[in-house]
């Protein structure tokens, strides 16, 4: 399965599931392939969020970086 | 040209957005308030043209701010349709000094964009404020981290 990562205000990733390491790809695991860290991002389907550590379900997905502070 | 011999970023932004932002941060007071900044984008030089206030969803709200990822979504999807680019951020330190915290650099992670910050210094609603910026620079050898550019902010 081909994905398609929306990393927001920087561009679009398209990623094959088959070509990752693991048998059975995380979004996590889909961070990693762009560098990204879950320390410094949310995944989100259909507009919410989902877990990092679930396996990847959809073909569309969006990255959002975090903003917090203090 | 060098890092040194490089001039300052610069954010120009309006003055009715600039008092627009002190005005919501004394208004949040005792809490930080936040949002997003909408306008042209460059790594150098950018313009606001609007502000987009969002709810502040940290659990002490008092000492830190964060914006939940489906709100922040909504919004950056209204500023992209009108035509609008993501600037960047602000927030307010209603009794913290008008430069980022500890908390701000740990949590930093939108490379290039304006990190603005409004102070009221000591936590009145009828205090002085200060309006300053950053760009947050990240280091590409790591996975996380970086450091926050001051930048110019020019009132127009």
């Amino acid at each position: 399965m081909r994905v398609t990562v929306d990393v927001t205000g920087e561009g679009v990733h398209e990623i094959d599931l088959e070509r990752l390491e693991s048998a059975s790809p995380t979004y996590a695991d889909l961070l990693a392939r762009i560098e990204l860290s879950p320390h410094e991002v949310s995944v989100l389907v259909d507009g919410r969020p989902v877990p990092e550590d679930a396996p990847v379900e959809v073909e569309q997905i969006t990255v959002l970086r975090l903003i917090k502070g203090g | 040209m060098t890092t040194t011999e490089r001039s300052a970023p610069t954010l120009a932004c309006p003055k009715p957005v600039h008092d627009a932002l002190v005005a919501d941060a004394r208004r949040g007071v005792p809490d930080e308030v936040c949002g997003v900044l909408g306008g042209t984008f460059d790594p150098q030089a950018s313009r606001i043209t609007s502000r987009y206030p969002t709810p502040n969803a940290a659990d002490d709200p008092e000492r830190r701010y964060r914006i939940d990822p489906e709100p922040l979504l909504e919004t950056l999807e209204t500023l992209e349709s009108r035509g609008e680019s993501i600037v960047g951020f602000y927030h307010s330190h209603p009794r913290g000094p008008p430069t980022p915290s500890r908390t701000d650099v740990d949590g930093a992670a939108w490379p290039d964009r304006s990190y603005l910050l409004v102070s009221l210094e000591d936590g009145r609603p009828a205090a002085g404020a200060t309006v300053r910026s950053w760009r947050w620079r990240a280091t590409p050898e790591r996975e996380t981290g970086g450091r926050f550019e001051r930048e110019r902010l020019v009132l127009e």
